[in-house]
């Protein structure tokens, strides 16, 4: 039910001009109790098209035109399954006559592994950042992803997920550093990657899950903003019980942990803080919970503003390109919300919603904010913060090799133990490897030259453009039934999930039809489409 | 000018119009800054040759024969009366009068990652700051002119121990290292290659143009519509990569053009054949290489890391090390370019002067040894000391902020010149409190 209307406001604002106003489906707000109200999808998508509305108005901004059926679907499916569609896939969403065939679509793609799979990539990025910069921390990451995997199969709602990770037990998988963790599933690379320092610890986690940026306040009270050093070493002081890893040689040979240490020393200081809250609220020791439970009990409680605000915005952001606090994880009060109420509204509704993140995904997929173009029609659409027009952005790395495999019919040999295990000199650690990116924001993605170059001559594109070795290109050449200008559409559904435009077509058609081998010139195409910005991006 | 503007109007088969995206962010402010510049003094250059691993400095440059600390390893005379280093690099200690030692490195990092990290872009690691590789960033300073090869070039790098050293950091991939990996053939023929330079052998010239042309068929329309940083970004990047692969400058890892006689001067190994490699590209005018000495083979691991055996694994890579570094200097020097080329010679930390049960040292952040020379560098003479036992520094500590801002000094470049990171504060080349060493400079 909630689909199906909102589906309704999707299509009704299709072709609806753009100034006009927008009705929300309901009128209620947050109730007066305090206590919020719950929205269905239809109810909340319609909020924040109606919030929206307003912001553009007031700031003169004239939104981008409705996104056609082509671009929503390319976009969806690297949003939601990590790859572009398939050519079958593009077909058969554009040409399906039911009219609520974007909610339907967004359904069947949240219930495929492939969701499952791509939140996992997703979300290890955004807990533990850091892990491809240290050869000793590489080998914990698929334990990590696999751990992520059974909790986003399983539906774990997001506060049990990060209560589990703040509470995982040392011993789990053979230790934080040990070898069991190659193959077992384990959210202990959280603590691995952070060398078990309970300083790395107190930034990860407010970070991760607060969206607060501590980082200054560890050696000296923040410049900019309020936090002090002691606030920094009291909510270290949760993960003081470590054992502390032994400097020369780097390794976490023997963990231990005294679950109920909550006061540390900040160093150079010859000073003691107890255990508090990031606020200074003084924890509750009652009930035999260790530190750690202590911490997550606060952290993920639904009474915890920065929880729900901060996870709210880091689903946006993997929507939308961009946070509405932005840089994600970076909330003060120097750096405000753009859309404050809408940023709300989702964190409520998380709230509202049992932490059921599928129901932020419904929301925004289903708001017409996010169902705008790429294209810029007006100036007033430049800066990304007006989100007057969808986001031009990066791919993982992921992304880019699972979308060159759909495109080109590359069968991926995965390992049955665990997917997340790549053997090193395969094309896809290759290119995951090559196209590791440090930036933070994917709207200011840049492409290295060595980059350029394996899209250009590298042996895995170069393949998948020959005629004797690309699935796609083959059957394409081979199909006997086809007219040049099939083909073409056929090559470009593949890479772009769409067909030519008429311009392309003149240009493009005559290139192969004069060619002295068509099936060169047919692979001549296929490298451009896979070699353009628009295919290596999400937009 | 015209012939680039030329190549680029090919490439894309697009008016001057719809690239100037591209163009105002890509190579104009270049060609602006070189009129600028134009008059200055000749070009500065930069070779780093990086000992992975973290390099003995009492098998090198800060022997203690006689002490139970020093091991069987002897010291030797060299060029500079009073300046003694190991037995093991003859050849160099006839350069002495052009390499000065600093004896007195300290730092409290003894983790490969973290150490490497320090020393390779002056900075420790900071939340979530993303420092640059010192290559990137002082190949960005100098770089006075638009090239076909990019600003810093890195030769055979160990990059697992610490990937993010091996980056651009803040300054984003326009100052990418480009990665250049040996490859060793029958007879130990060393040569090098940029990772798909070149198009696969069965498409023509012609037809490579053509399909850039398609792609720029596509561009187009994209680009006009959506202005955005990723679009302008593949774009600069593909027009850099295709300059190179039609570039004559990539003739500099030709080493097949080079006197036999000299290529064996290096040694016919990855390290010695980079030095030369480096020499070649230093003369066609870039500014940062680095050399990576891992070990004896192409794809070696940190080499220098000798926990076990010590004496023999020591001896073994200065057997690489001493003739590829010598002749880079005297080659440098016959050519006219070791005036304006500051070599640097450096791992992430040292070795403890104690002996360890398997005959090895382990890692020592303590005091230990790294070595400037050339362009910028008042040679022949020794900063530092530590104790007989080399656990303590006795004078001179440097820091490596120290080292940054002397060799930012010795390049002619001002340590502290910013430039602006990824969390909008600017960084400057050498941390802040850096103090050059100015015995050291010219």
């Amino acid at each position: 039910m909630a689909n199906f209307l909102a589906l309704l406001i999707s299509l009704c604002l299709g072709p609806v001009p753009q100034q006009a106003v927008l009705q929300p489906a309901v009128t209620q707000g947050t109730e007066s109790s305090g206590v919020v109200g719950r929205f269905t999808v239809a109810e909340a998508a319609a909020e924040i098209d109606r919030l929206f509305q307003q912001a553009w108005q007031a700031s003169s901004v004239q939104p981008s035109l409705p996104a056609t059926d082509e671009e929503y679907v390319r976009r969806l499916y690297l949003d939601l399954a990590g790859r572009v569609p398939a050519v079958s896939e593009v077909r058969a969403f554009l040409d399906d006559p039911n009219p609520q065939k974007r909610a339907a679509l967004v359904e069947a793609l949240l219930d495929s592994p492939a969701f499952v799979r791509h939140f996992t990539i997703l979300w290890r990025n955004a807990l533990i950042p850091d892990a491809f910069d240290d050869f000793g921390n590489r080998r914990m990451i698929p334990g990590f992803e696999a751990w992520l995997w059974t909790q986003f199969s399983a539906g774990v709602p997001y506060d049990q997920l990060v209560r589990e990770l703040l509470t995982a037990p040392l011993e789990a998988g053979g230790g934080a550093g040990g070898p069991a963790l190659r193959t077992a599933s384990s959210p202990l690379a959280f603590y691995a990657i952070r060398e078990l320092r309970p300083e790395n610890l107190a930034t990860g986690t407010s970070r991760a899950f607060l969206g607060v940026r501590l980082d200054c306040a560890q050696c000296h009270d923040h410049p900019f903003d309020r936090w002090k050093q002691g606030q920094f070493w009291s909510l270290a002081a949760f993960y003081s019980g470590f054992s502390p890893m032994d400097a020369e040689s780097g390794m976490q040979m023997v963990m231990t942990e005294r679950s109920d240490s909550h006061s540390i020393g900040i160093p150079d200081k010859g000073q003691t803080v107890q255990a508090a809250f990031l606020e200074g609220e003084q924890p509750d020791w009652s009930g035999g919970r260790t530190s750690r439970e202590v911490l997550a009990d606060w952290v993920t409680s639904p009474r915890n503003p920065w929880f729900s605000r901060m996870a709210a915005n880091r689903v946006w952001a993997l929507f939308m390109g961009q946070g509405i606090v932005h840089p994600v994880d970076d909330f003060s009060e120097n750096n405000p919300p753009s859309h404050p109420e809408v940023l709300q509204l989702l964190a409520d509704q998380l709230v509202a919603h049992e932490f059921d993140l599928k129901f932020l995904v419904r929301t925004i997929t289903a708001s017409r904010v996010y169902q705008l173009s790429s294209r810029q029609t007006d100036p007033s659409q430049a800066d990304s913060l007006h989100f007057a027009r969808a986001a031009v952005r990066g791919l993982t790395p992921e992304q880019l090799f699972d979308s060159l495999a759909e495109a080109t019919g590359y069968y991926q040999p995965y390992r049955t133990d665990n997917p997340f295990v790549i053997a090193a000199e395969t094309p896809r650690a290759t290119f995951l490897d090559l196209f590791r990116d440090e930036g933070e924001s994917p709207l200011q993605r840049e492409t290295t030259i060595l980059q350029a170059l394996a899209m250009m001559n590298g042996d895995f594109v170069d393949a998948a453009t020959s005629l004797e070795n690309s699935q796609t290109l083959g059957s394409v050449v081979n199909f006997p039934l086809m007219s040049d200008e099939e083909r073409l559409e056929t090559l470009f559904l593949a890479a772009l999930s769409r067909r030519p435009s008429e311009a392309e077509r003149s240009a493009l058609l005559p290139y192969i039809e004069q060619a002295e081998s068509a099936s060169a010139a047919l692979a001549d195409v296929f490298w451009a489409l896979l070699n353009s910005s628009e295919f290596m991006l999400n937009h | 000018m015209a012939i680039q503007r030329m190549s680029r109007r090919r490439l894309f088969g697009l008016s001057g119009l719809s690239l100037l995206g591209t163009s105002m962010s890509g190579w104009l402010p270049r060609l602006a800054a070189q009129v600028q510049q134009s008059g200055q003094s000749p070009p500065r250059s930069c070779i780093l040759l990086w000992m992975s691993g973290g390099p003995s400095q009492m098998e090198t440059f800060d022997p203690h024969a006689g002490h139970e600390n020093g091991g069987p390893t002897k010291a030797i005379e060299t060029s500079v009366p009073g300046i003694r280093i190991a037995e093991h690099l003859p050849k160099l200690a006839g350069q002495m009068q052009d390499l000065a030692v600093i004896r007195s490195m300290t730092t409290k990092e003894g983790d490969h990652t973290r150490a490497t990290y320090y020393l390779r872009t002056g900075y420790l690691p900071q939340g979530p700051l993303l420092y640059p590789a010192m290559g990137s960033v002082l190949g960005k300073s100098l770089q006075r002119e638009a090239s076909d090869l990019p600003a810093c070039i890195s030769i055979n790098p160990f990059r697992a121990l610490s990937p993010a050293a091996f980056t651009s950091g803040f300054l984003g991939p326009a100052w990418s290292p480009l990665v250049v990996a040996s490859e060793t053939g029958a007879e130990n023929d060393v040569s090098f290659r940029v990772r798909n330079l070149k198009s696969a052998a069965r498409l023509s010239g012609q037809q490579v143009d053509e399909r850039l042309r398609l792609l720029g068929v596509l561009e187009q329309s994209f680009l006009a519509e959506r202005p955005d940083v990723p679009v302008r970004s593949h774009l600069q990047s593909y027009e850099r990569a295709v300059r190179m692969m039609k570039s004559s400058s990539v003739e500099a890892f030709q080493l097949e053009q080079e006197d036999a006689a000299l290529r064996e001067a290096y040694g016919r190994n990855p390290f010695g054949q980079g030095c030369l490699l480096a020499r070649r590209l230093v003369e066609r005018g870039v500014p940062f290489v680095e050399v990576s000495l891992n070990g004896l083979t192409d794809a070696a691991g940190p080499g220098w890391d000798t926990h076990a055996d010590n004496f023999k694994a020591v001896a073994d890579l200065c057997g690489v090390l001493d003739p590829a570094w010598t002749t880079l200097l005297t080659d440098l020097r016959q050519r006219g370019l070791l005036q304006n080329t500051l070599v640097i010679w450096m791992g992430e930390f040292g070795r403890t002067p104690k002996i360890n049960p398997n005959g090895g040292r382990d890692h020592w952040p303590g005091s230990w040894s790294a070595v400037l020379g050339g362009g910028g560098i008042r040679g022949g003479q020794v900063w530092g000391s530590v104790s007989d036992d080399g656990m303590e520094i006795r004078d001179n500590p440097v820091r490596v902020p120290d080292l940054m801002a002397t060799i930012c000094r010795g390049l002619g470049l001002d340590p502290a010149l910013t430039n602006l990171s990824n969390i909008g504060r600017p960084i400057p080349l050498a941390d802040h409190g850096a103090t050059a060493i100015e015995q050291l400079l010219v």
